[in-house]
């Protein structure tokens, strides 16, 4: 890959208007008071005066809240089934500003996507977005992406990574399709100034991480309070079983499917579900969750147990949404420090 | 216990996962007042030829408009000139199946999971035991059994039902109570004026029955609290966890392993499973019951 | 008194009725994880009691929990909870016998955002925010900007019909009178009156967009007690459970609806909703409406039945 390279503060609207030629470019907007990935309004870079992070995790652009799978006719011979026009037709996306966790976010929820039988929708969608992503300079008192194996210019996730220099950005390629995009903008060789000034940035962000918990060895001290019915208990006494932590975490992708049928024309959807949901298992004869501290059991150990046995990564950021928006504060990273150590083998 | 998911043969619509099959409905038989068996075929010419699942599989199966359920296959992939799947009108998705009439569309998206072991059952003596509707997954692998019945031992079956009125697949009944080769115990929970036959829960009938541990695989397949009694009179046996295969059903929607609901611990009934040994569940199973 | 004295009685008496085994657990405020934030307390450990805490920041309606809740339980109520207690005991979901209602009168409560807004800082930016009286002093980057507090209260708490509890068995600290801004606290509503019905329409659909039906506000209400939710059913499917934002409008409206004569204006909905969606311009408009039609607010007053599920033949029809 070629080297770094710099964007200058004032070239960047240009850059993305450039890039709005072969791309529609998703950048942060404000609605409300919610800050939301949406299409650039192309008019300028003033989302970089307040944005730090948005409010609903990025994954929503390739992992909506809710979308078609397919429609269906009732004809005279019998039903019809009509796939949507298949996502390679169109434009690709650049993720504009996204964060080094919500990008690799993004490379933990592919895990389950990819292995065994492929997710269509998810994965065209993965595949048509490019992520430019924006290492972290005001970190939130909730982040804890360092104590989760990540931390805010982490590009392990990212196409291309910038880092303010002071000035401008530095642009650094992480893939080789972020090279092709940074090779193909025209843009200056970096300085050793603008390393100099990135590389500062760099840790001054780490050392804005104030939220820290001993990741090490949480599998095994969840599996051996799996039991533990009075640990869960007081851990989920003041959760509301709402979908807040879930829907706005980056790592949780759980769906539900349903049907609608309106006279001879109808649609699956597939949209957002949650585990804390009480509805979420229910079945006909019986509820296996059917108790709110299973349910947080649930949530607990499938992020930091089960995804690690089966993936080998936790199923986490430390992004710290779940901490900032619960409406009750509940907060996992003081349930996992809470953890009892594991039992001894 | 689990079969080489590298092995499973897959049908996939278009390429694409979700989209189901279109299948006829050919037969409808009555088993009890709320449990239907359904007897359908592809429309696609080149899928009725080249369908084929193992026994212990499921399906997705669609009512369009109203939604999609997960049900095992319960004929038996030794007879292929229909596909046949049983469910309890229940909810939803159920109800709308059972006002289904022959001639009906319905869509089928399968088959996934994985299947009952028959590498580790062949030359073993087998006992199935089954409650209600949990004969229709045991009676695919027991039909598949009987028709290679060179490769099997001997071949128990100690089935139950609430009352005579709920017993379901009574032509499987009477045909393996007729081979010579099956030990065939039919019980019912209660007493009741229509039976002469046997009396007790199935796992106290299994007890008296005694089947011998020895050289033997044990398929349970029931209702949750009957499965939950079954193990433990099994265990009473000499029956060890290993020895001991069930299916479990849970709460599914995508049956794929994606959209998260159907896990115990960090398997997936729809992926892992459905069917498993007790000896790989009972760690999450005793605190998720 | 301050907020530290009450803070103490509070600790006081809770810790006591645990010891003395005259409640099975106490259900309070503690400090929250973040900045200006607290957090349901659950206990039955007496020594928990130490971490009670009593500030403008207690804003979650912890009646919200007691249904279903068994045993006996020592709750610590503002006024607008005391209503949500009572409005529970009318609907038989909680007895008064087993509950231990420790009120505390509320001057009412900050609002964080507001705070965020007036100052162009957000909440981990802050250094301090307190409360003397009718001011508000903000600390950031070293700087005190003092504000007064009808500007940063939440907008039902300039609404407040009961500051201080009325049903309670202790009360902690003198009763307090609202900062009342009753304007103010219908301003939005006010918007939406004075917009065009196409101009409304438009408003709700952009608003509703932004829905992920994560049922915060649902969950987090205390008049929201059934066990099976109208949207869980799916046989009749009332509500596609998909976040399309017709589903969306149309949830929340029949929510809306559910809880007439139950809501108390308590706020907690609007505050739970990650999305920032105006629902008390929905429910205040509703509470307003049961106010006018049958002279009727939820929680006042432990006597009468429940509003909408009591007949008397001699009722108007229409």
């Amino acid at each position: 890959m070629a080297g770094n390279k710099k964007i200058g503060r004032k070239d960047l609207v240009k850059l993305l208007e450039k890039w709005s030629q072969g791309f529609t470019v998703f950048a942060p907007s404000r609605e409300n008071g919610e800050v939301l990935m949406r299409e650039w309004d192309g008019k300028d870079s003033g989302f970089l005066e307040w944005y730090r992070n948005s409010t609903q995790p990025p994954k929503d652009v390739v992992l909506p809240p809710m979308e078609k799978m397919f429609a269906f006719h009732k004809e005279k011979d019998g039903y019809r089934i009509e796939e949507p026009p298949p996502q390679q037709q169109q434009r690709r996306r650049l993720l504009f500003g996204i964060r080094p966790c919500d990008a690799r976010a993004l490379t933990i929820v592919d895990l389950p996507f990819k292995e065994g039988y492929e997710d269509p929708y998810y994965l065209a969608r993965r595949q048509g977005t490019l992520l430019v992503g924006l290492s972290c300079t005001r970190p939130y008192d909730s982040c804890f992406c360092t104590s989760v194996g990540g931390g805010p210019s982490d590009a392990s996730g990212v196409d291309v990574l910038l880092t303010g220099t002071g000035d401008g950005y530095l642009a650094e390629a992480a893939t080789p399709a972020g090279g092709e995009l940074l090779d193909s903008a025209g843009l200056e060789d970096a300085s050793p100034a603008d390393e100099a000034g990135a590389a500062e940035a760099k840790k001054a962000a780490l050392a804005g991480i104030t939220r820290k918990i001993d990741s090490e060895g949480l599998k095994d001290r969840l599996l051996s309070c799996f039991e533990d019915r009075e640990f869960w208990e007081k851990a989920a006494a003041k959760c509301l079983s709402c979908g807040v932590c879930t829907f706005f975490c980056p790592t949780c992708y759980c769906f539900d499917i349903n049907d609608e049928m309106v006279g001879e024309q109808g649609a699956r959807f597939k949209s957002w579900d949650s585990c804390a949901f009480s509805v979420y298992t229910q079945m006909p004869v019986e509820n296996p969750r059917l108790e709110k501290w299973r349910r947080v059991r649930q949530k607990v150990c499938h992020k930091f147990e089960f995804y690690p046995m089966n993936f080998g990564v936790m199923g986490c950021v430390g992004c710290g949404r779940c901490i900032r928006l619960c409406p009750v504060n509940w907060d996992i990273t003081r349930v996992l420090e809470s953890l009892p150590p594991a039992a001894e083998s | 216990m689990t079969t080489d998911a590298s092995q499973r043969r897959e049908f996939p619509a278009g390429g694409n996962v979700y989209l189901p099959h279109i299948a006829v409905i050919e037969k409808i038989i009555d088993e009890t007042p709320a449990v239907k068996t359904f007897h359908f075929n592809f429309k696609d010419e080149k899928l009725r030829e080249e369908f084929t699942f193992e026994s212990g599989q499921f399906a997705e199966y669609s009512v369009f408009g109203v939604g999609e359920a997960p049900f095992c296959i319960s004929s038996s992939p030794t007879r292929k000139d229909h596909l046949e799947f049983a469910m309890q009108r229940v909810g939803k998705v159920t109800n709308a199946l059972h006002r289904l009439g022959v001639g009906a569309e319905i869509g089928l998206r399968g088959p996934y999971g994985n299947s009952f072991p028959l590498d580790v059952l062949q030359g073993k003596n087998l006992v199935f035991v089954g409650g209600g509707i949990g004969l229709a997954p045991l009676r695919s692998l027991i039909w598949n059994v009987v028709d290679n019945r060179g490769r099997y031992g001997k071949i128990d079956i100690v089935y139950g039902a609430r009352s005579p009125a709920d017993l379901c697949f009574k032509y499987d009944l009477d045909a393996w109570e007729k081979d010579g080769s099956i030990g065939m115990v039919t019980t019912i929970d209660r007493e009741h004026p229509d039976w002469t036959g046997k009396v007790g829960l199935v796992p106290k009938v299994l007890e008296e029955v005694g089947p011998s541990p020895d050289n033997a695989v044990a398929i349970v397949c029931g209702p949750p609290i009957m499965i939950r009694f079954t193990f433990p009179s099994l265990a009473k046996l000499g029956f060890t966890p290993e020895q001991m295969i069930t299916t479990l059903e849970k709460r599914m929607k995508c049956g794929i392993g994606k959209c998260g609901r159907c896990n115990i611990g960090n398997l997936y009934v729809c992926r892992d499973g459905p069917v498993f040994s007790y000896a790989q569940i009972k760690d999450f199973i005793s605190s998720e019951h | 008194m301050a907020d530290i004295d009450i803070e103490q009685k509070l600790r006081q008496e809770a810790r006591g009725l645990l010891e003395q085994g005259k409640v099975d657990r106490i259900l309070g405020y503690e400090a929250g994880s973040l900045k200006f934030t607290t957090t349901p307390l659950v206990t039955a450990d007496k020594d928990d009691t130490e971490r009670l805490v009593v500030n403008p920041f207690v804003v979650n309606n912890l009646s919200a929990f007691l249904t279903g809740m068994e045993g006996k339980t020592g709750i610590v109520a503002k006024g607008c909870d005391s209503r949500s207690i009572v409005s529970l005991m009318q609907d038989r979901k909680v007895a008064r016998e087993n509950l231990v209602i420790l009120g505390i009168p509320c001057p009412g409560l900050i609002d964080v955002r507001k705070v965020e807004v007036l100052l162009g800082k957000e909440r981990d930016e802050l250094e301090d925010i307190s409360r003397e009286g009718d001011k508000v002093t903000v600390t950031a980057a070293g700087k005190k900007t003092e504000l007064p507090l009808a500007k940063v209260l939440f907008d039902n708490c300039l609404a407040c019909d009961m500051p201080t509890p009325e049903e309670y068995d202790v009360l902690l600290g003198e009763p307090q009178s609202p900062v009342a801004d009753p304007a103010a606290s219908r301003a939005g509503i006010e918007e939406l009156e004075a917009m065009s019905p196409e101009q409304r329409w438009e408003f709700w659909k952009g608003e509703f967009s932004r829905c992920t039906r994560c049922y915060a506000c649902r969950n987090a209400c205390p008049a929201c007690f059934c066990q099976r939710c109208f949207v869980e059913e799916t046989d009749p499917q009332w509500v596609l459970p998909v976040p399309r934002w017709q589903d969306n409008l149309i949830f929340q409206l029949i929510r809306t609806i559910h809880v007439a004569g139950r809501c108390t204006d308590c706020g907690n909905c609007e505050r739970a909703c990650p999305a920032h969606i105006p629902l008390r311009s929905l429910s205040k408009k509703m509470y307003d409406m049961v106010d006018e039609l049958f002279h009727y607010r939820a929680g006042m007053d432990r006597n009468p039945e429940p509003l909408l599920t009591a007949y008397e033949a001699s009722e108007a029809e229409d």
